[in-house]
């Protein structure tokens, strides 16, 4: 089997004040070796909680997590605090939108790669320094010796995300998990990263799931697209299947309301509504309201994911 | 809260009104029990202090040297009798009068006093706030029971000298916990569209500060009433507040420290009373913190 | 209904008609003291606008453009009197603010949407006291600003009977958006300017918000001034468009021939970065590599130089200003432009200008 990561009716359910909220309900996906999945979606579409429960990153206490994720062999749900310890940062590591949250602002870059490569592995001090100084080159920052020895805060955004990105490969991983790690850079630096991650992607054969709410950079980097709406995935396939015969009436208002598309001045065709509220989601499809489509039958049953030619699954009974 | 009045009127479309935040405070904090709790022990308090007269089953002044420092439990003086005989349980209740007094009327002057300090020099900041916080540092150089003490001192001893140099010490950290909100409300958005609109900073502190900052401000303030009762407790101990032979529960302590080898239990006793009044005040300091905390 | 024209002449406060602009700015300029760090560390000064000059026409959407640090959000800050500038002027509709033209009469007339909407709405008051709070200020009786802030919320399309009586967190992020632009239009503005008003939207909504912002702006004969990081929102809503750099203007043109062939290295450089939407023609190689620079220390001459392609030693010494290279083209500010300018491309340039873009980037035609 080449698939590297593999989840099989995911659903996450969280229950902390006030109501039930159900961010993930039976998504199944699979990820295989040395390719780049985006998952595509807006806010609350459930795209960063799926990624988390990749690394179970989800508090214990107010959360319920169901499914099987395989990744590399390994059984996430059902691994120990020590095994899942062994897991993070080895096959699996994560890069966030913010890396000054990511970052310790206390120590230096080298220090804590060096230090993550210390805890994980069997080296000695001055060969985990090489290994840093070969991470910050590999990841193109400039004056590599010289940065290992700033502070988080003495970098720019855009080096700052280089420098995470170093972190994260530390251990060597397999998987590398992305949450919207461009969404706050500006577009010139953005293309830098993604150029930086498809090469990485390519040298090291690294598999990578990047979350993002950006058809854009979802086109740029993604050999399959998952677009989730609501906690569950609507549709996937190949990027060009997705961008130019999409099936969901979701997808298809996405990129029927880009602005790329339009002439100056006419009006944009937008799907009406705004993204659901997950405390009281409508039973049946959840697009069902914004929906131009919608018969009864789509209000009865949430429709299941139907998978056709080529991979492009959809899950609308109209489509 | 707001300048633009309520007023229905029949043109308009009738609207739907969502429940105020301060509705929704009140409502978290009446579902925290601990909280109640601690409000539930205060208002007893403040009933005891209102109604000592009544509720106190002896004179709290008539002493008798054949009763002095009487167990707890004798016939007569349920919490026993101090060092000049007096009725422990009578001058407790008459205790809390004094007590509160001293304990709540500093916060409230120094919460108005220290808001507008802060609200000041958080909305105008540069060299006003410079003015303002530079000196109010200086004051926070000093230990607040040493500055209460050296105030005191210099006033003289005596009751309101004791409240003017405990609301003194309480002025500079409320100033600075409301310096630092109003500092972090000033730089939101909200606030420069209202200075768009041509609005001018006396409406625009009025409306769209003050909502904003007298809640936190307020819940700080709630836990320096523990705060001030130990201050309070310490001057008159050190005989710098309330005289002999007012009952009042910080003299009460000191009074009785000779006591302690004796009857331990009679004197940790306004010991405990200003233990129970400050955890109170604390714990509902917390709850309203928890309630204001919740976003939406 | 609401007082606001359906065109331009009607507008009984326009002064100078339609062939004068609505704004004018000249030579801005603000520069903010930075506190050194460390013990003795220097102060610097970040030149967050460094001499500013444009117009913004009666009845057009002047689009504003460039990296974070560019000073795109500095200068609408300036223009909104947020902060005053340190030199330049700024004229509204043939009036100087602030000597003919008085500050409190100037800010009915120019409003802003900021990008963060819940920020922008002040979490106490109800949707409906945060619309009637600017038009009460300016003396509007109550019952009347009530009645404008139901009208304006129908307009935004928000059923005034839901939304007037909710407070801001009870909202999405685009009803939210919503209301800002209402609380925006109920000054009866001539120009309101849209700092990132749609980035943080999702794209869905963003759509929703585009298309209200273009019926609006027929309907209240409106004047915007739209910032935005997105070229292609900006490509999409705007006549004119403006390309800013490290505090300074680097491009100024009409939007179409701007994005069809951007005259400065910097614009063809920017709109290069934009993802390509298309997966069998994906950008192969950045178009500029590192970070904005930091405009505490801007480099000398022209502030682009370190970062160009085209650049040259001349372009160190000499900081260009805004030229026409061609009648009918955009006005750039680039050395590379200007006959007899020292650069070597200015000597070799005939009308009209080449295609700087495939010159820029030979390698990511593949």
């Amino acid at each position: 089997m080449s698939n590297l990561v593999s989840i099989e009716g995911l659903t996450v359910t969280f229950t902390g004040r006030g109501k039930p909220v159900r961010a993930v309900d039976h998504v199944s996906l699979e990820v295989e070796k040395g390719s780049v999945l985006v998952l595509l979606g807006e806010s609350g579409s459930g795209k960063s909680v799926t990624l988390r429960s990749l690394l179970r990153l989800h508090p214990e206490k107010t959360s319920k997590v169901s499914g099987r994720i395989i990744v590399d062999g390994h059984d996430i749900m059902a691994l120990s605090k020590t095994g899942i310890g062994d897991v993070r940062g080895r096959t699996v590591s994560m890069i966030f939108q913010e890396p000054m949250l990511a970052l310790d602002p206390v120590y230096t870059l080298g220090q804590q790669i060096t230090e993550t490569i210390l805890r994980h592995e069997n080296v000695t001090p001055e060969q985990a320094h090489a290994r840093a100084l070969e991470l910050f080159e590999k990841v193109q920052i400039p004056s590599p010796e010289r940065r290992l020895n700033a502070y988080p805060h003495e970098m720019s955004g855009g080096m700052r995300q280089r420098a995470m990105i170093a972190l994260a490969l530390a251990c060597r991983p397999k998987v590398l998990l992305a949450d919207e790690p461009t969404t706050a850079l500006d577009a010139t630096v953005q293309i830098q990263i993604l150029l930086l991650l498809r090469a990485l992607q390519r040298e090291l054969g690294l598999s990578i799931v990047f979350v993002t709410h950006d058809i854009g950079v979802a086109v740029e980097i993604a050999d399959k697209i998952a677009v989730m709406y609501a906690g569950r995935i609507v549709e996937s396939g190949s990027v060009a299947d997705i961008l130019h015969t999409p099936r969901h009436p979701y997808t298809q208002g996405l990129l029927a309301s880009r602005v790329e598309r339009a002439k100056k001045g006419d009006r944009l065709k937008t799907i009406p509504g705004s993204p659901p509220d997950l405390t009281a989601l409508p039973p049946g499809c959840a697009f069902a309201p914004r929906c131009d489509k919608t018969t009864a039958a789509c209000r009865e049953q949430v429709p299941s994911l139907v998978t056709g030619a080529y991979d492009h699954a959809v899950a609308c009974i109209h489509a | 809260m707001s300048i633009l009045q309520v007023s229905t009127s029949p043109v308009l479309t009738p609207i739907a009104r969502s429940p105020g935040y301060w509705s929704g405070v009140v409502r978290r904090v009446s579902r925290d029990p601990v909280a109640m709790t601690a409000l539930f022990v205060i208002v007893a308090l403040i009933l005891m202090a209102v109604f000592a007269s009544s509720i106190a089953p002896a004179d709290p002044f008539k002493s008798a040297m054949l009763r002095r420092l009487k167990p707890i439990g004798t016939p007569g003086f349920p919490l026993g009798a101090d060092e000049l005989g007096r009725d422990m349980l009578s001058r407790l209740i008459y205790g809390a009068r004094l007590s509160l007094l001293m304990g709540l009327t500093p916060v409230p002057i120094a919460f108005i006093i220290g808001s507008a300090l802060g609200i000041t020099a958080g909305y105008v900041g540069g060299l006003t706030n410079t003015l303002i916080m530079r000196t109010i540092d200086v004051f926070y150089a000093f230990p607040s029971v040493l500055l209460a003490v050296a105030l005191s001192g210099a006033l003289g001893a005596g009751l309101t000298n004791a409240l003017v140099s405990i609301t003194l010490v309480f002025i500079p950290p409320i100033a600075r916990v409301a310096e630092s909100v109003t500092t972090q409300v000033r730089s939101l958005d909200y606030i420069d569209a209202a200075r768009a609109s041509g609005a001018g900073a006396f409406t625009i502190i009025r409306v769209h500060v003050l909502g904003n900052v007298l809640g936190p401000i307020f819940v700080y303030a709630t836990g320096l009433v523990s705060v001030s009762m130990i201050l309070a407790s310490g001057l008159s101990f050190l005989g710098l507040g309330v005289r002999p032979p007012e009952p009042e529960w910080g003299l009460m302590l000191n009074t009785l420290r000779t006591a302690i080898y004796n009857q331990p239990l009679v004197a940790a006793l306004p010991g405990a009373m200003i233990f129970i009044t400050s955890i109170a005040f604390n714990v509902l300091a917390d709850g309203l913190r928890t309630a204001m905390d919740v976003k939406s | 209904m609401s007082t606001a024209p359906d065109t331009l002449a009607t507008d009984p406060r326009d002064r100078g008609g339609p062939a004068q602009s609505l704004l004018s700015i000249n030579g801005l300029v603000k520069h903010f003291p930075v506190k050194g760090s460390g013990f003795f560390g220097r102060g610097g000064v970040v030149r967050a606008v460094d001499g500013v000059s444009f117009d913004i026409r009666k009845g057009e959407t002047l689009g504003v453009v460039g990296e974070s640090g560019c000073g795109k959000s500095t200068t609408a800050r300036l223009l909104m009197h947020l902060i005053k500038p340190d030199h330049g002027e700024i004229i509204f509709d043939g009036e100087k603010v602030g000597i003919d033209l008085p500050l409190s009469e100037y800010r009915r007339q120019v409003q802003m949407v900021f990008q963060d909407s819940y920020a922008s709405l002040n979490p106490r008051l109800t949707i409906e006291d945060s619309i009637t709070f600017g038009p009460r200020i300016h003396g509007m009786a109550e019952t009347a600003a009530r009645a404008k802030a139901h009208d304006l919320l129908a307009r935004v399309g928000l059923d005034p009977s839901r939304f007037a009586g909710r407070y801001p967190h009870e909202l999405s992020g685009g009803q939210r958006q919503r209301v800002n632009i209402a609380r925006a239009l109920a000054l009866d503005p001539r120009l309101l300017i849209l700092d990132e008003a749609v980035s943080a939207l999702d794209k869905s909504v963003e759509a929703q918000v585009l298309n209200l912002l273009q019926d609006l702006k027929a309907d209240f004969g409106l004047t915007y001034m739209f910032i935005s990081h997105d070229l292609n929102v900006v490509r999409f809503m705007v006549d004119r468009v403006m390309v800013m750099y490290l505090g300074t203007v680097a491009e100024l043109g009409e939007g179409e021939a701007v994005f069809a062939s951007p005259s400065h290295p910097y614009t063809a450089a920017l709109l290069a970065s934009m993802p390509k939407m298309d997966p069998s023609e994906r950008t192969i190689e950045a178009p500029l590599t590192g970070d904005p620079p930091n405009p505490i220390n801007p480099p000398s001459g022209c502030r682009f130089h370190p970062r160009c392609k085209l650049a040259e030693p001349v372009c160190a010494t000499i900081q260009p200003s805004l030229t026409a290279s061609a009648p009918g083209t955009s006005q750039a500010a680039c050395l590379a432009l200007v006959p007899q300018s020292g650069h070597t491309l200015a000597a070799r340039l005939s009308l009209p200008v080449p295609d700087i873009e495939s010159m820029l980037m030979p390698e990511a035609s593949a």
